[in-house]
Formats: C-alpha cells, sequence, structure tokens
C-alpha cells in the first residue's frame, strides 16, 4: 500500500487538526506559498504533499478561487437544457469569469440550479435571481416524496430520545446486531451491493484498538439526491446506524464525507450531532464531518479515505481492504448513507421482518430519485421488486415529454431503452441480468429530441473530468475517447468502430476501479440500442 | 497448496501475488509491467500485468491486474490469452499517444530504458487515435547538477514518487491535478534544485523511461563491464554497481541484490565518484627538497622513506617512529599497515582515526559486553518495537540506514532521540529529549533511575547473565534527580517517559554515533548505555542491541585489523607476553615490541616534547581533522620525516617530506568492514590512476626495503592476505576472498564459513557475564576552565553532501550542492550578537580563531552553536581543543567553549 509514511503522519493529527481540512482552509484562503510550506513543516511532510492534494480538488484550485457562482453540469441539467439559459442570465448579475461549474446539486427534480454562498437554488426568472444574489436567502431544497408499502426510510420520526432508547437492547451485543443484519440481508445502497453485516463482522474480527466508522455521503452520481434527503430529512436514521455500527465493531469515531456541493446537508447533519449532544444521546461516540471539496471519485471508498487522511484521492490497491486497512490505515466500516439509514428500521423489526419485502436477493427498499421528465418528480422510497414500469407510471406518473431513454444509476448505470422498461424489476438482480445496473437508483430521462452522441460524449467527457488519474485505461482512455466523439461531431472525421471497441474493452477490462471500469456500460449500452443514431459517427 | 499456470499445477507460496507466483514459476518476462518495482509496494496503475483468472479449469474468467492480486489455492491463472494480449497492446497504445515519437526505440549508442524493453515485448502497436491533447512540450528541468527531468517522456507510472517516499523517506515528488492533465511535480511544484530533494536519486534509478536521467545518463549506459563494489562514503557498506566504459567509470547503480542497501544508495554513493580522476589526484611519488616537492621514482621515495626510517630507529629506537593507519583504506591494508609498525619497524606506536571518532564504542563494549562491536543488524529494524537514537543524525551522516530509521519514525514506532540538536529525526520521535551537549552521563543515570524506579528493570536477565548491578543501582538511586534534570536540561517527566518507553518495549534497539563518543565522557556514556541495554534485557536477541553508526566507512575493520596501540590484529593484548608469542608465531618473526604504543593524542605531544621522530600516515587528514590544528602543526613542524600516503595535497600532505601517491578504492582490492561486522569486497573497477600503487602495495613494498618480506608475495593480493587475516585473527576463522560472494559475511566467521547477525544470544556474553559499570557526571574540563570567558558551547556536525573534510567530495559536483560551512545559532542568540542570516561572525575559542558565515536556526537550543567541518576555507579544528574522552583520548570535538562576535 503506497503512502504508508504520509498517511502516518497524517494520522498524529487525525481528526482535529485534519491535513485535508488544514489544506482546504489555506487552498480557500488564497495565501501565499509560504504558508503551504508552513502547513507542511506542521505535518512533517513536504510541499508537493500538500500541493499535490489542493490541485485535485475542483473548490480548491487556485483557477477556481476567483468563481462565485457555480452552475451546474451535471446528466440531469443537460438534458432538461437548462444550463445555458441559466448561466446567460446569471452573467448579466455577476461578472461571467466568476461563474464556475459544478456537477450536479441535487436539484435534479426542477434543474436551474446553481451553488451561490454557500446555497443551493434552482431558480430561472431574473427576479428570482435577483433576489438570491443580493439577500442569499435560505431556500429549502422541495420536492414530492413519496413511498410504497412500507415506509423504512421514509417515515417519521416522531420523538429522538424514544428512537434512540433502541441502542440499549443491543449495545452490549454485537452479536445480535450482526444477526440481524445478516437476516436482513442488507446489501450496501452505494451502487456494489454488498452485504453489510460481512463489513462488520470483519472489522469487529480485528484487532486493533483504533478503528473507525465511515459513512459515504458523497453522493456524487449527478441525477441521484437520495442521500441528501436522507441527510436533510432523516439526519438521525444515519446517525443511529453509524453510531450502532460503531459500537457493534469497537469504534468511537464516526467520520461522514459529505459532499461540499451538499452544504444543506451539512448543516442539517451538524445540527442533528448537536441535538444528540444536548439530549446526552452521543454514548461517548465521536462524529466528524469531513467536506468533500469536489471530486466525483472520492465516492469511490478507498480515494475517499485517502481523502479524509489529505492525500491525493487516488483509488487504493485491494485487498487489502478497508475492513482491515481502511482509514489511517485502520479497520474501517466505510458505506452508504442509505446503508446506515436502514439499520434501525431492522434493528427495531427484526432482520426476518427485513427480509421479508424485496424479492430474494435484494430485500427491504430503494430509494429512487426521479428528474423534472417526470409528472410527478421526486424522491421515493420503494420496495426491492416493484416493475419499473409502476415506479414510472404510478410513482411518477409518467413523463412530461417524449423519452427515448432512462439513465439509471449514474454516470456509470446502463441506458435503458424505453421499450426495455416493462421487463425490469426494481433490483440489483433483474438490473445486471438485463445488462443494466441498478446502482445507486437515479433515473435521468433522455427526451426524444436530445442525441445520444451528445449523451455518451457527456459521460465520457465526465469520466476524463473526474479520472483520478492514477491507472493508465481511465486516465488517458476516457480523455480519448472523449476527444473522438467531440471530433466526430465538429469535424468530418469518423471514428474508427474497432478502435473504439478496443478503447471500450481496455476501459472495462483494465480500470482499476469502477470509474474508467463503469463508464462503458452505458456507452455499449447505447452503442446496442441507438445504432441508427450513432453509426453515423463512425467508419 | 497449488494453483494453476495455463492448467498446469505450481506450488504457491503464501501472502505472494499473481504476478510473484508467475514470475517465480516462469521467468521476470513472463508478465511485463511498467508500474511495478520490487522494492515498492504493488500500485496498479498501469495495468499491462493484468491477467485472466478463473476459479475452475476453463471457467468464466475475469481480468485482474496480477500484482496487487494475491493467488490463492487453486486458481485458474491464464497470463497470455488473446485477450490479455490484446488488452496489453491497447493499453500501450494509449499511453504513446501521448509519449515522443523518437523515444520508441533506443539509439544506438544507448542501452534501452525498461520502458522501450517491456513496449518491445508486448508489441509496438500503430497509433490509430487522432492526436490529441498531449505533455510533450513540459520544459525539461535541467538545474540539478545531478538530476535533471524530461516529463515529456513521462508515462505517470508514480514510481518515482513512490520511491522518493518508500525507499528515500522523503515526499518531494508527488503528482498534481487530476485525470489527463496529472503531471509530476517536485517541491512547491519546482525543480529539483529548489526542491528539498536530498539527491539520492532513487527516483531516478526506478524509472523506467527517460523522464528522469542523471547526469552521468547511467541507467542507459552500454559498459563495457559494470563491477560491484563497496562504498567508500559510510559505515552502511552499501553495495555499488560501477558502470566501465574505455576504462573510465561512467555511472554508478545500486544493486537490487544487495542486502545492505537493497537498490538505493545516498547521493554520495551514487554520483560522488568523480574526485577519482580529478585533476588534483596525486600522480607522482614526491619528495620535498628545499620545501617543495619534487617528483621522483617510486624506487628513490622508497629508498629515501627506508633509509631515514632505519636511521631514526638505530639513532632514537622504534618508538621514536609512529604510524597513522585510516579507517578509508581496506582491511588488509589497515592490517598490513599495523604489521609493517609493528614488525618492521617494531613498535606498537600505531593508531588510526578511529581514535577521532569510535575508540569509545570499541573500548566501551569491550568493558560491558567483551566486543567492541555492533550487537546487531541494520535489518533487525524491521524487529524492533522502539527505537533508541542517541548522539546521532543518521539522516546526514548515514543515508541508507538514516532513511530506514525515517520510515520507521514516520510510521511511529516508539522512538526516543537524545541529542543537543533537534535533528530531523529528533522531530519526528516520539520523545526528544534535547541535552546540553555534554550532559549525556547525566541523562543516561536519570532514564536507568526511571527505569529502576518504575520497576521496570528485567531482573531475572540481570542475574543469570551480568554482575555489578547492584553497585550501579545504588549508585543511581543515590543520584539527585532534580539536580540532573538541572543540568542536562531536560525536565524529569521527559526523561521519565522516555525511560518508560525504553523498557516497556520488547525489543529496543539502540543506535549511537560521535554525539556519543566525542567527549570528555565518551566510553563512560557507552558503558552506560550498555547498562540500560542490560537492565532491560535488551541484549542478545534479534531487534535490540547497541549499534554504533560508525563514522567512516572502515572504522570497524581497522579496529579488527589492529590499528589500535594496546591490541593487535583480532583485539588481541600486546602487552601479554603469551600474546606477543603468538602474534610472532604467526608473523614468523622473533620478537614482537613488548609494551602499548601511543595513542594519536600521545604522539602529537611526543612530537612536541621531541620523543618522537618520524610519523608514517596512510590516507589521513590529520591537520585538518585533528583538533586544536595549532598544536597538531607544531607536533608535525617538530619531526624528522613525515610520510604521507594520500589521494591529494591535503593539509596535511603539504607538511610531508614524501608523498606516496595512493590509488583510490575504484582502484583496488580489498574488503570494508561495515558498522553491521559485515566484511564485504572491494572489488578493482579500474586500473589505478597515473602513477599511484594502491596502499597495500605501498606497504609491501616499503615492509620490503624496511627488511620484512611479506609471506603472500611481493604483489599485494587482497585474496591471499584475507588468508592471512583469518589465521592470525580468531574470530575470522572462515574468512575466505570466496566465500565473501556479493553481500559479505558478518564476523565472528566460523570456521566452516557460517557468519553471525546477533552476537551475545542468549545472554552468552562474550565475556563471560556483561558488566555494569557505573559513573558520575563530570563536567568537561573544556567547560570548567573556558566556560566563562567563552560562554557558548559549539558542537560539530555533518551534513549530507559531504564526508568528512570533504577531500572526496568538494572535488565532485557535491560541491554545487553544499559549498559552506555555516554556524547554526539560535534565533535569541543571533538577536543579541546582531547577527543575521549569511552574516560572517568570527567564532574564538582558547585556542585560535575562524571566520564563518551564519544560518540561523531553532534547531539548537539558546547558548548552543552548531557547525560543520568540511571546508578548508572554515579550518574549524583551528578552535576546537585538546579534551578528549579519559580512556581512549578520543577529541570532544562536541563541546567547545567559544564565544562570536559579527564581523
Ligand atoms: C467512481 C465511484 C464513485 C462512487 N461514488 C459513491 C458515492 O457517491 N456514494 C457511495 O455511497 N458509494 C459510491 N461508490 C461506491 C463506493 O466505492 C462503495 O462501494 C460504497 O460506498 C460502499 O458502501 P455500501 O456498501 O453501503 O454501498 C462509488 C464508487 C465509484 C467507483
Ligand atoms: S478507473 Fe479512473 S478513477 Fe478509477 S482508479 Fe483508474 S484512473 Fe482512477
Ligand atoms: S533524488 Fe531522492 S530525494 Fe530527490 S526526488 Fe529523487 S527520490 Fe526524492
Ligand atoms: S517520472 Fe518516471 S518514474 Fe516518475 S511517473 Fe514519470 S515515468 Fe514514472
Ligand atoms: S504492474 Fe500491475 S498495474 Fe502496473
Amino acid at each position: 500500500m503506497a503512502n504508508k509514511n504520509i498517511r502516518s503522519l497524517s494520522y498524529r493529527k487525525e481528526l482535529d487538526d485534519n491535513l485535508f481540512e488544514n489544506i482546504t482552509a489555506l487552498s480557500k484562503k488564497k495565501v501565499s506559498s509560504k504558508e503551504f510550506h508552513n502547513l507542511a513543516k506542521r505535518f512533517m511532510i513536504d510541499d508537493s504533499v500538500v500541493i499535490g492534494t489542493a490541485s485535485f480538488y475542483d473548490f480548491l484550485r487556485p483557477e477556481n478561487q476567483e468563481k462565485k457562482v457555480h452552475v451546474c453540469n451535471g446528466t440531469a441539467c443537460m438534458v432538461a437544457g437548462t444550463q445555458d439559459q441559466l448561466t446567460e442570465k446569471l452573467s448579466t448579475l455577476v461578472d461571467a469569469d466568476k461563474i464556475g461549474h459544478v456537477p450536479c446539486l441535487g436539484h435534479c427534480h426542477k434543474n436551474n440550479a446553481f451553488l451561490y454562498n454557500n446555497h443551493t437554488y434552482s431558480a430561472h426568472s431574473i427576479e428570482a435571481l435577483e433576489k438570491i444574489i443580493s439577500d442569499t436567502p435560505a431556500l429549502e431544497n422541495t420536492y414530492y416524496i413519496g413511498s410504497s408499502s412500507t415506509p423504512i426510510l421514509t417515515s417519521k420520526i416522531e420523538n429522538i430520545t424514544e428512537f434512540y432508547t433502541l441502542f440499549e437492547s443491543y449495545i452490549k451485543h454485537p452479536e445480535k446486531v450482526i444477526e440481524q443484519l445478516k437476516q436482513s440481508n442488507l446489501r450496501g445502497r452505494g451502487g456494489a451491493g454488498f452485504p453489510f453485516y460481512f463489513k462488520l463482522d470483519a472489522v469487529l474480527k480485528e484487532n486493533e484498538t483504533q478503528k473507525y466508522i465511515v459513512c459515504n455521503a458523497d453522493e456524487g452520481d449527478p441525477g441521484a439526491y437520495s442521500d441528501m434527503y436522507l441527510m436533510e430529512h432523516q439526519a438521525h436514521k444515519v446517525l443511529f446506524g453509524m453510531l450502532i455500527a460503531g459500537k457493534t465493531v469497537g469504534a468511537n469515531t464516526g467520520v461522514l464525507y459529505i459532499r461540499g456541493e451538499y452544504p444543506n446537508s451539512i448543516r442539517k447533519i451538524k445540527q442533528a450531532i448537536k441535538q444528540l449532544e444536548d439530549l446526552n444521546l452521543l454514548q461517548h461516540f465521536r462524529f466528524k464531518i469531513i467536506r468533500g471539496q469536489g471530486a466525483y471519485v472520492c465516492g469511490e471508498e478507498t480515494a475517499l479515505l485517502n481523502s479524509i487522511e489529505g492525500l491525493r484521492p487516488e483509488v487504493r490497491v485491494r485487498p487489502p481492504y478497508p475492513a482491515q486497512y481502511g482509514l489511517f490505515g485502520k479497520p474501517t466500516v466505510l458505506s452508504n448513507v442509505e446503508t446506515f439509514a436502514n439499520i434501525h428500521w431492522i434493528l427495531k423489526h427484526g432482520g426476518a421482518a427485513y427480509a421479508a419485502l424485496g424479492n430474494g436477493k435484494s430485500t427491504g427498499t430503494k430509494m429512487v430519485s426521479l428528474d423534472s421528465y417526470f409528472n410527478r418528480p421526486g424522491m421515493y422510497e420503494i420496495e426491492m421488486g416493484t416493475p419499473l414500469k409502476s415506479v414510472i407510471e404510478e410513482y411518477g406518473k409518467g413523463f412530461k415529454s417524449e423519452i427515448k431513454a432512462l439513465q439509471i444509476g449514474g454516470p456509470l448505470g446502463g441506458i435503458v431503452p424505453i421499450h426495455k422498461v416493462k421487463d425490469l424489476t426494481l433490483d440489483f438482480e433483474s438490473f445486471t441480468n438485463h445488462g443494466f445496473l441498478l446502482g445507486h437508483a437515479s433515473i435521468v430521462s433522455i427526451p426524444n429530441h436530445f442525441p445520444i452522441i451528445k449523451f455518451i460524449e457527456h459521460l465520457l467527457e465526465f469520466t476524463a473530468d473526474e479520472s483520478c488519474g492514477k491507472c493508465y485505461p481511465c486516465r488517458i482512455g476516457s480523455h480519448r475517447g472523449y476527444e473522438m466523439l467531440k471530433k466526430a461531431q465538429n469535424e468530418s472525421y469518423k471514428i474508427d468502430r474497432q478502435l473504439f471497441n478496443d478503447l471500450i474493452e481496455t476501459l472495462e477490462l483494465g480500470s482499476l476501479c469502477a470509474l474508467g471500469g463503469g463508464v462503458p456500460l452505458p456507452i455499449k449500452n447505447a452503442l446496442q440500442y441507438f445504432e441508427d443514431e450513432l453509426k453515423e459517427y463512425f467508419k | 497448496m497449488k494453483a494453476y499456470i495455463n492448467d498446469t499445477a505450481h506450488s504457491i507460496i503464501k501472502g505472494e501475488t499473481i504476478l510473484d507466483f508467475v514470475r517465480r514459476v516462469e521467468n521476470r518476462e513472463a508478465i511485463p509491467t511498467m508500474c511495478q518495482d520490487d522494492r515498492l509496494d504493488n500500485f496498479g496503475s498501469c495495468r499491462v500485468c493484468s491477467v485472466e483468472v478463473a476459479k475452475e479449469k476453463n471457467g468464466s474468467t475475469k481480468t485482474l491486474a496480477s500484482c496487487h492480486t494475491p493467488v490463492t489455492e487453486g486458481l485458474y491463472i491464464y497470463h497470455n490469452t488473446d485477450k490479455i494480449k490484446r488488452l496489453r497492446k491497447n493499453i500501450v497504445e494509449l499511453v504513446l499517444t501521448d509519449y515522443p515519437t523518437d523515444k520508441l526505440v533506443a539509439p544506438e549508442n544507448k542501452a534501452p530504458t525498461e520502458f522501450q524493453k517491456t513496449i518491445a515485448q508486448i508489441g509496438i502497436p500503430t497509433i490509430r487515435y487522432p492526436k490529441g491533447d498531449n505533455h510533450l512540450t513540459i520544459e525539461p528541468d535541467r538545474a540539478h547538477p545531478y538530476i535533471k527531468s524530461d516529463l515529456s517522456q513521462c508515462i505517470n507510472c508514480y514510481r518515482c514518487v513512490r520511491a522518493c517516499e518508500e525507499i528515500q523517506g522523503e515526499m518531494i515528488l508527488n503528482m498534481s491535478g487530476r485525470g489527463f492533465a496529472t503531471r509530476i511535480i517536485k517541491g512547491f511544484d519546482t525543480t529539483f534544485d529548489e526542491s528539498a530533494c536530498v539527491s539520492c536519486g532513487a527516483c531516478v534509478q526506478t524509472c523506467p523511461t527517460e523522464a528522469l536521467t542523471d547526469k552521468f545518463e547511467t541507467k542507459t549506459l552500454i559498459p563495457d563491464k559494470t563491477v560491484q563494489t563497496t562504498c567508500t562514503y559510510c559505515g552502511v557498506g552499501c553495495q555499488l554497481e560501477v558502470a566501465v566504459i574505455d576504462r573510465k567509470i561512467r555511472g554508478i547503480q545500486a544493486p537490487k541484490t544487495a542486502e545492505v542497501n537493497e537498490g538505493h544508495t545516498c547521493l554520495k554513493g551514487r554520483f560522488a565518484f568523480q574526485f577519482y580522476n580529478h585533476p588534483d589526484r596525486l600522480r607522482e611519488p614526491m619528495i620535498k627538497k628545499n620545501g617543495t616537492f619534487e617528483v621522483v621514482t617510486w624506487e628513490e621515495a622508497y629508498d629515501f622513506v627506508a633509509k631515514k626510517l632505519l636511521y631514526i630507529k638505530n639513532k632514537y629506537g622504534a618508538n621514536a617512529i609512529g604510524g597513522f593507519s585510516s579507517s578509508r583504506a581496506t582491511n588488509e591494508e589497515n592490517y598490513l599497515m599495523q604489521k609493517m609498525i609493528r614488525v618492521a619497524i617494531g613498535t606498537n606506536n600505531i593508531d588510526g582515526c578511529a581514535r577521532v571518532c569510535h575508540a569509545p564504542t570499541a573500548f566501551g563494549m569491550q568493558q560491558s559486553f567483551g566486543t567492541g562491536a555492533a550487537t546487531n543488524s541494520i535489518e533487525d529494524l524491521k524487529e524492533a518495537d522502539a527505537i533508541f537514537l542517541f548522539g546521532a543524525n543518521p539522516l546526514k551522516g548515514h543515508p541508507v540506514t538514516g532513511a530506514k530509521l525515517k520510515q520507521a519514525f514516520m510510521k511511529g514506532v516508539t522512538s526516543i532521540v537524545v541529542d543537543p540538536v533537534k535533528t530531523t529525526l529528533a522531530k519526528l520521535a516520539t520523545h526528544f529529549l534535547q541535552i546540553r551537549p555534554g550532559t549525556n552521563v547525566a541523562i543516561l543515570n536519570m532514564m536507568a533511575y526511571y527505569i529502576i524506579t518504575e520497576n521496570l528493570v528485567k531482573q531475572d536477565f540481570i542475574d543469570t547473565y551480568t554482575e555489578m548491578y547492584d553497585d550501579f543501582k545504588n549508585h543511581v538511586l543515590a543520584l539527585d534527580m532534580d539536580a540532573l534534570s538541572e543540568l542536562t536540561g531536560v525536565a524529569k517527566t521527559l526523561v521519565k517517559n522516555a525511560a518508560i518507553a525504553y523498557a516497556n518495549a520488547n525489543r529496543a534497539m539502540e543506535f549511537h554515533g560521535l554525539g556519543v563518543t566525542e567527549h570528555f565522557q565518551g566510553s563512560k556514556t557507552v558503558m552506560l548505555l550498555s547498562n540500560i541495554a542490560m537492565m532491560t534485557g535488551n541484549v542478545g536477541r534479534k531487534g535490540v542491541g547497541l549499534n554504533p553508526l560508525r563514522g567512516q566507512n572502515n572504522v570497524q575493520g581497522a579496529a579488527d585489523m589492529g590499528v589500535q596501540p594496546h591490541q593487535g590484529a583480532g583485539y588481541l593484548d600486546v602487552n601479554d607476553p603469551e600474546i606477543q608469542h603468538y602474534y610472532a608465531k604467526k608473523y614468523r618473526i622473533n620478537k614482537m615490541p613488548e609494551k602499548e604504543g601511543l595513542k594519536i593524542p600521545d604522539m602529537l605531544n611526543a612530537a612536541i616534547e621531541g620523543k618522537l621522530k618520524a610519523l608514517y600516515i596512510m590516507g589521513e587528514d590529520t591537520i585538518m581533522t585533528d583538533p586544536n590544528t595549532n598544536h597538531s602543526i607544531k607536533a608535525f613542524e617538530n619531526l624528522e620525516l613525515i610520510v604521507v600516503q594520500e589521494l591529494f595535497m591535503t593539509a596535511t600532505s603539504k607538511m610531508a617530506d614524501v608523498i606516496l601517491p595512493a590509488s583510490s578504492y575504484f582502484e583496488k582490492n580489498g574488503t570494508f568492514t561495515n558498522g553491521e561486522r559485515r566484511v564485504q569486497r572491494v572489488n578493482k573497477v579500474i586500473e589505478p590512476i597515473g602513477n599511484t600503487k594502491p596502499d597495500g602495495q605501498i606497504i609491501i613494498d616499503m615492509m620490503h626495503k624496511l627488511g620484512y618480506t611479506q609471506p603472500t608475495g611481493l604483489t599485494y593480493d587482497a585474496a591471499k592476505i584475507i588468508e592471512e587475516i583469518a589465521d592470525v585473527i580468531p574470530f575470522m576463522k572462515g574468512l575466505t576472498w570466496e566465500r565473501l560472494g556479493t553481500n559479505g559475511l558478518q564476523w565472528p566467521i566460523n570456521a566452516d564459513g557460517t557468519d553471525t547477525k546477533t552476537l551475545h544470544v542468549n545472554g552468552a556474553f562474550k565475556k563471560g557475564k556483561g558488566t555494569f559499570h557505573h559513573f558520575d557526571f563530570e563536567e568537561s574540563p573544556e567547560i570548567v576552565e573556558h566556560g566563562t570567558n567563552y560562554p557558548f558551547i559549539l558542537t560539530t556536525g555533518r551534513e549530507l553532501e559531504h564526508y568528512n573534510s570533504g577531500t572526496m567530495t568538494r572535488r565532485t559536483d557535491n560541491q554545487y550542492l553544499l559549498a559552506k560551512d555555516y554556524l547554526e545559532v539560535h534565533p535569541k542568540d543571533a538577536k543579541r550578537k546582531g547577527v543575521t542570516n549569511d552574516d560572517m561572525v568570527k567564532i574564538f575559542s582558547d585556542r585560535g580563531s575562524v571566520t564563518i558565515p551564519v544560518k540561523i536556526s531553532k534547531n539548537v537550543k539558546k547558548g548552543v552553536l552548531r557547525t560543520t567541518f568540511h571546508q578548508p576555507e572554515v579550518f574549524i579544528n583551528i578552535i576546537t581543543g585538546s579534551v578528549g574522552d579519559k580512556e581512549t583520548l578520543t577529541p570532544e570535538y562536541k563541546v567547545v567553549a567559544v564565544d562570536f562576535e559579527k564581523i
């Protein structure tokens, strides 16, 4: 494992005087190189470590420090076509060169999204924009919230103290927690679907005094905002899950890595932690929020760990897995927000009750986020195994315009042509068997008028922008793929099909992580189902 | 346990990766790699090591990177399928879209780089991609004297970044940006020269392309031959692989198979070889006639010296002659030198430069354990759970061991540093006791006190294997901790915590350097360090012990060979008639000199008194390096004959009557013994330069002229001398040139050729029982006598770039890296004296004064100054004093009472 020396130097100051937060603070202050140097000296590392890290993040790069407004260029806002108008209008209010970009702000249900003064907004009338720019009002991000039969994640918590009493029957019984979670067959909601109890079990068995719980709240998939919902409306479900996981495996620290594009989630989680403190419910557990600084790959678990440590968030090799060698090299349970949020219900109602929901291997419910092409966009908690068709028609109430395909499960999820919808049910197996991916279950609609070539160009551009740059296929391949697709639309250039297939295969087989390894899936779907549209660009 | 390669079963080794496994069974080329280096942690960036893997024969396969996937029982591995070949070729094609097209194959006069070999093996594809963004216009960096970059050839394998961190323990290199835009940066995105790079060259050696190269383009040389030899620059004893073209040394790499340095060296070993044919090299024998040197033939020189020596011997007796040998010379040469003085001249007046460095270590450890050498091996670092570093700055003086220590410190091993200077290692350490220079005995007594009062002594070890503990204990318990704390300037709790940390470790390993020995109480400090180790049971196992970091490359060997006035080859007491008889028999003469000889400081005093008339000096710059220069000069001026064997016209050479030009270590065979008792081969790389001869040859010739014929013949043949050494020195019985192989042997070397990594195993001390000694702190006479008039304490040390007085390193490009000695001054003292960075100050002591530029530094405490002694311009030894270790007379370079003022 690379970077052991830097990692353990960073560990000396750990989370309270955290290297990454220090680098963040300096980068945003636009200080002289001397101050970076002093920081490096204080951590007994070299300058290169500090600026190598700073140079990685969108929000920390020197060239982005002048930006005041960040307009979303995520997939949902792109297909909705709101980005150009919004930028145009905003540039009447702020200098054009002070407008930057972010990929997705969790306003996919409304679009016209932008980040300003640590708040996210959706607005398109010039009056609304003017008001926002002058007053920075704290506006709620509102959307429809629905659920199917049994609400697990969307049910309301009536009384916090009572909610946490469940703790008492489990705090001394790690084996009981693990047993219930095993029975529930809860699988990770961050995309990979890995059985959750397994991580707890593995970390419990590690013989180390320092262990960590890390909540992956870096929800970077453009189109997805379910983790955002959970943090902003169900914070205690998430915190309870982390707390009990910590007590189960012997970890006293829980880190929430929340993306910087969700400032409101950070506020809400902070409030919830404060509530726990005030109610004396913390059980000597320490929560720490680390704010992401704009890098999609930080959602990848090992990049996320490096990020917290102040290293460059490059993907680590596995093994060792985070359960053995996680945050600061210590055993770590790392899971997604939604995964943690399920735990309370499971422990309260029993693993069997949870397993009874869903279909066999995919149990419980799944949060699904619908974009603005739906008649009723919003956040839905859907029982696993529900036909996709009913998600669209019953819950989303159908589409506003003609839709030719859906991208489900983020930028690395499959492109489902509309005629395949009827074959799919909302669970891991159905999607995989049909050559798609449930992923984090965001749904972005591709309208008929939107060229597929542009869509896959966007996916490769996104991958190239967000690639950590460590492994060759992704670092070079995604960029070359993007260059070719762009060139084919602007010039007489036609793409060598064999070359393109080779490239896709190289990304798929060769990439170190699921960014480079995952983007071939939607591209292959596109090539398969939209050959007519695409063939003119190839030779 | 078995796994399958292309359906054939082979045994697997626990913990190996698929890559290790396949390469072990087939060969290195079986799977190509780019980002992988055996010395670095696996990284998985290039992906060309990918293989197909199935759970069952012909089952469905997954493609995995073999370099970071462990091989498991029953795995089916297919590493050469069409799919894999296609994948590799496609990756190479991508890489080549951002790589200069004229660098695909090596030009005729250069060896291919590792990358060029790898792509040739995979097959160089035609690039089908349209021209796109690239890094081909990155400007080369040529600012550093040795290390260059041309990042247009960089393939982003991160090997340099990892080598810098994982091999050298620095973090100079990193990637910047992300995705396609990533690129290598140095420091604050600057040049090598401006960065904090320590010029070790690890990054260059591992870089598979010519993105990083050195001035000598070592990686792509096509040498006529390469010769492995042992570095001359410090007691680590790195193996070097020297490339020769046209009988010239063209570059040096570190062999990966070397146990000592595992493919690493510091900048001195790797780059600082240009001195060997520097125009300043002495090339002809010379005799001083009327104050100027005149070139003579070897015959004339020999005759002149022989005649004069015999004349002096006849007139004043053999004891009017003395010899200084050199820890830079080989064992064989040191052996011959002491033999010449003892046998051909007939006196025990033989001493060496260990006198000015580690004599107290040899003496002190002999008193405590029975053997004056490191008890353990450096590889034990991996097993130690506490490291105790006392008075040493190995990052500068012993860089390759230093790098290992630094890594252990960074990774958080329990570490204790005692030093007056806040070194980098001190900053990284768990416990740092910044003592006033000269209070070593006091701080160790404090540590012992707390180990006792905290009930952390290993009583059963003490009872079974040692003696005199109770005396020591009673002595220590009677001491006043408050007074000692005041004296040392270190708070009691700090000392207590450090003591507890040391005593609580399962395996605590001690290292010390000249900060222990070059003191008034040097030998006593060594014995107290031994006490601390014994009372906690930290002797005689892996990962523990006392491990002196030897100053020069062959300090250990010179002492082993008998370069000491009181002990002959193998540390036998020359005062003992039986031993005299033993040596006489071995040397085939009738009679050995009867009483022990004089140590260097005594010889110099004897010269001043007119009792010593001739000095024969091999490879030592006494004038520059010994303390109190004016005193040395006075002594030299009083001599009738000074003979100097040297490479350069040093301050000492200038005072010689006869100069015999010697060959450098590249020009001869022999052995050096490193700090862990490892005897390693020095192999001749090139023929002697000019009309020089190896020191060993000169001594044999000289002895012949003096009437003694070396039984191994009149030609210096290291292998034969070794046979004789093995016959004379009991603990080297099994030593032969052949057996030394490429990694040497650690003494004791048994008759069957097996060697010894750890001494005093299981409490079996060489001297029977380990002995506790006890001492009180005593203020150095230097402070007592001069402390009031000269209120500052000056302490000396080395910098990484130079080797001692710099005779060699100043004659290389190292001089561009560091051209000055500085005086480090605490900011408050600087303010008081009204000086700032680079101001020249005059620094004076009771002996004299020198001028030197100032560097303000918080690494020294108020009242303490530090400087180096590499540059002749400063000649710091003009001010150092004549106080020395009571037992060994090793000078107290580390405590000089001085004052300074701005000029
Ligand atoms: C490029 C990339 C981005 C990812 N982003 C996220 C993310 O935003 N949130 C998340 O929970 N998991 C994300 N993951 C998956 C994580 O690596 C990891 O599998 C997950 O957090 C584990 O938690 P779970 O078991 O609860 O799903 C991402 C993976 C990749 C390869
Ligand atoms: S696939 Fe991309 S993001 Fe993942 S490790 Fe490789 S370069 Fe980094
Ligand atoms: S020469 Fe050594 S210290 Fe300098 S950058 Fe290379 S590896 Fe790092
Ligand atoms: S400079 Fe050399 S070692 Fe470093 S990343 Fe580039 S090719 Fe690899
Ligand atoms: S050698 Fe395995 S990825 Fe480079």
